[in-house]
């Protein structure tokens, strides 16, 4: 009588504990990862359609103007040229601009003094549209030197970035309208997307 | 106390019952011995590197665009069983962004979105796309116990929001694959 208690106990505490550990689903969980890295990208430059006066036109990273000065005054004429970049910055940045000489100034070898009343570096302005933003960096040509502006962009931009060359009929770093000294001119115009 | 005394007195009585016992031929008794088997599942453990689908930078970095050729090996669920007619689920979370939690400017998404794939246990695979607006493949249903490996991978990449749009940038986009199996009712 005692041994058939027993083994009906038994049965019971078996039939019992299934009950209390059983699953009767399961979850895996499993993460999936990746990044995306801060950059930066400028993609080559290339003339807006119709957005050009008194120049030749683009030539890989190159604007050259075509009649620098009027054959009669010798001042300098007006030009002006729009270039566009396809461009990217993935988080907030700062757009810099820098002429290395401040305006366009002759790169030929320089005589000791320039000739007095002449026009012996030319001012320009490059203006910059870009996520929203316009700048614009006055290279006035008073001294031959780095001159740059920038300007914080405080989230990620991408598409076009606009860049305008103008120069002003006459301009020059001595006085309106006087006549440019013959040479060649030039400058390099860095525009930079960085890291702020 | 009182146990012992009933113990005592049905010795008494098995004494007693024995020696009437000993002119008659057998005796039999049956006890029945009983037992269930409940319907359970279980997922099993991940084979290899862990279980973190990494699928590295997920940018093109000369165009801040999604990578064409993002892809990561496969997981094996292996082990996995469950002992009666079951059901198998998955579901997952696009990978986003972070860090950058705000809503990303023009021309940008923070959101990457992709199919999870669950494939071994059911005729059809159970399929989920994060960007789908239903899911009506991510369960599947196995009318049979069944022990045996699951594989789970993730496929078909795609920009939240369109192809054109770059990813912010972050140094963290995480996502989430489930797969649950279940008993089925």
């Amino acid at each position: 009588m005692t041994r058939v208690a027993l083994l009906l106990a038994s049965v019971a505490v078996a039939t019992a504990m299934p009950a209390t550990a059983q699953n009767r689903s399961a979850t895996t969980n499993m993460p999936v990862i990746g990044s995306a890295p801060q950059i930066c990208v400028l993609q080559p430059p290339r003339l807006a359609p119709g957005a050009q006066t008194n120049f030749r036109g683009l030539s890989g990273e190159t604007l050259q103007i075509d009649q620098m000065v009027d054959s009669t005054t010798l001042a300098t004429n007006a030009a002006s040229a729009s270039v566009q970049f396809d461009a990217v910055c993935s988080f907030p940045h700062r757009l810099r601009l820098e002429s290395q000489n401040n305006g366009l100034w002759r790169t030929s070898e320089l005589p000791p003094t320039p000739s007095a009343g002449f026009t012996y570096a030319v001012p320009y302005r490059a203006e910059v549209s870009w996520a929203g933003v316009n700048t614009a960096l006055d290279a006035d040509a008073l001294s031959r030197r780095v001159a740059e502006r920038g300007v914080t962009i405080d989230r990620p931009g991408a598409g076009t970035l606009e860049l305008r060359i103008e120069i002003q009929q006459g301009a020059s770093n001595v006085r309106a309208n006087a006549p440019v000294i013959a040479g060649y001119y030039g400058d390099t115009l860095r525009i930079v997307l960085e890291p702020q | 106390m009182t146990h012992s005394l009933i113990l005592a007195a049905g010795a008494f009585v098995a004494l007693t019952a024995g020696s009437a016992a000993a002119q008659s031929a057998t005796d039999t008794k049956s006890f029945a011995v009983v037992g269930n088997v409940p319907a359970l599942c279980s997922g099993g453990t991940i084979v290899g590197t862990g279980s973190t689908f990494d699928l590295g930078v997920l940018i093109d970095t000369t165009t801040g665009l999604l990578r064409t050729d993002l892809a990561a090996p496969p997981k094996v669920l292996t082990g996995s069983f469950c002992s009666s007619r079951s059901t198998i689920t998955v579901n997952a979370t696009p990978m986003a962004a972070q860090n950058f939690t705000a809503a990303p400017p023009a021309g940008f998404s923070r959101t990457v979105d992709y199919t999870a794939t669950a494939s071994g246990w059911t005729a059809t695979a159970a399929t989920f796309a994060t960007g789908a607006g239903s899911n009506p493949g991510a369960i599947q249903t196995r009318p049979t116990a069944f022990s045996g490996d699951i594989n789970v991978s993730i496929g078909t990449f795609a920009t939240n929001g369109g192809s054109g749009l770059r990813l912010v940038s972050d140094t963290s986009y995480l996502g989430l694959v489930t797969v649950t199996l279940a008993v089925a009712n």
